[in-house]
């Protein structure tokens, strides 16, 4: 195995066009499934975690940038709104805490399990991932980024640079829930976000995200446009509707860490306190257009 | 192989080694820091947890080379140099916080690691911290009450076990 661990943007495009590495950005999935405990060796890996331009989170009049190789760690210390607390929530639910000061963003999302804690958040957020190379930059929505069980759109000279969430989705209040067989150190069994915006009490927009219960998290976009001008005190009355577009669309498995009906189960109870919990964030702020970058 | 220099518990350190060698067997084996143990080699015990740049890290679950130019802080540097316990091992010594004692190295980094973030921590946060630390022996009653004892809170009315 051979590693490289360039200090800026240009020498790693190099290195991706040249050697096609592996990517390595904090490592704490690629150590845990190597061959041979802890050791990845055969293939070369480049460390992109020294760029100084791939940390830290820029909030901007678009939006929030958050640089790829920033931690999990940061992210649940960073000042951030109510809106984006579904991420920080979730960032706080990643691994332990040791995990967190080196599992990153961009990882989180590029190792591509099914069972990504940071991905229901960053839908419900509307994220955008922002990758590069030496030919070419690209902006991918996050719903389109994540392909499939451990694939994405990154070509294999392309890395990320940053996730962005966009100042539209900065509004409201969110919240993120997961099972597992244990609070920490798991693979979630089933995981919900929701961020929701209320004007007088009713709901005016909401997002919602399950993950873990098909190849890649959903959003659940027929019962998001139901919620539009429900009160949000009656969500749980629309119950029916979640169960149906949950049967629709996911398409949980049987596994060692749950059946498939245990999911299904769980899922929509997770989507239910996600709900709860953003609306009771939401119609607690104040009456305005939420909170800016 | 590629030469990696860092500090570790002050004392600047500099060694050839292959490129996939873990931090945790730079410690062991190049610089014989075996307090650092390897429990479970798959980032799951909390066993070898050691300080890197002041942030616990689980030494099995990234490379020495990842760490070039690093302040690194083990459980070795915790006792003064004339044996004299740091508060926080001498609160486990004082509360029974270890039996076998091969989860302690980690136990101590991670507890370590919160005072400095959270100085009088509740026993729910000091539980909360340590989900990345397994101990199979004494179970974490007294591991708690350590830790809680060291940051300097009254543990007379938390009954010992």
């Amino acid at each position: 195995m051979s590693y490289h661990r360039p200090q800026d943007l240009a020498s790693a495009y190099h290195l991706l066009a040249e050697r096609a590495p592996r990517l390595l950005a904090g490592g704490t999935d690629v150590y845990a499934s190597s061959e041979g405990p802890g050791r990845p060796d055969g293939a070369e890996l480049l460390d992109i975690t020294a760029i100084r331009a791939l940390h830290g989170i820029c909030p901007s009049p678009q939006g929030w940038r958050i640089g790829a190789a920033t931690t999990w760690a940061e992210v649940a210390g960073a000042d951030l709104p109510p809106a984006l607390d579904a991420l920080k929530q979730a960032a706080r639910e990643i691994g332990s805490p040791q995990i967190q000061n080196r599992a990153t963003v961009a990882g989180n999302l590029c190792n591509a399990s099914p069972a990504a804690d940071g991905v229901p958040p960053l839908l419900v957020l509307d994220a955008m991932v922002e990758t590069g190379s030496l030919r070419r930059a690209r902006m991918i929505p996050l719903r389109k980024f994540v392909t499939g069980p451990r694939t994405t759109a990154l070509r294999t000279d392309e890395m990320v640079i940053a996730v962005h969430v966009p100042a539209s989705a900065g509004k409201g209040a969110s919240a993120f829930e997961k099972i597992g067989a244990r609070r920490h150190m798991v693979i979630s069994i089933a995981m919900a976000a929701a961020r929701m915006v209320t004007r007088q009490g009713q709901i005016t927009e909401a997002a919602i995200s399950v993950g873990a219960c098909s190849p890649v998290a959903r959003r659940l976009t027929a019962f998001e446009k139901m919620l539009k001008g429900t009160a949000a005190t009656r969500i749980a009355d629309l119950r029916p509707h979640l169960e149906q577009e949950l049967a629709e669309c996911l398409s949980p498995i049987d596994d060692l860490r749950a059946d498939a009906a245990y999911r299904a189960h769980v899922a929509g109870a997770l989507v239910l306190r996600c709900l709860a919990r953003a609306a009771s964030g939401a119609t607690s702020q104040p009456e305005s257009e939420g909170e800016g970058p | 192989m590629t030469e990696v220099s860092m500090t570790v518990n002050g004392r600047p350190v500099r060694a050839d080694v292959p490129d996939n060698t873990l931090l945790a067997d730079f410690l062991r084996e190049n610089l014989e820091l075996t307090g650092t143990h390897v429990g479970c080699d798959t980032a799951q015990c909390g066993a070898c947890v050691v300080h890197v740049n002041g942030r616990a890290v689980k030494s099995c679950n990234i490379f020495a080379l990842e760490c070039e130019g690093a302040e690194v802080a083990t459980i070795e540097g915790e006792a003064a140099p004339d044996g004299t316990l740091s508060a926080i091992q001498q609160a486990f010594q004082d509360h029974h916080g270890l039996q076998c004692g091969f989860c302690t190295p980690g136990m101590v980094m991670s507890a370590k690691a919160l005072l400095a973030e959270n100085p009088e921590p509740t026993e729910a946060e000091i539980r909360a911290y340590l989900k990345g630390n397994i101990c199979r022996c004494t179970g974490y009653h007294n591991i708690v009450r350590a830790i809680m004892a060291a940051s300097g809170q009254d543990v007379s009315n938390i009954a010992a076990e």
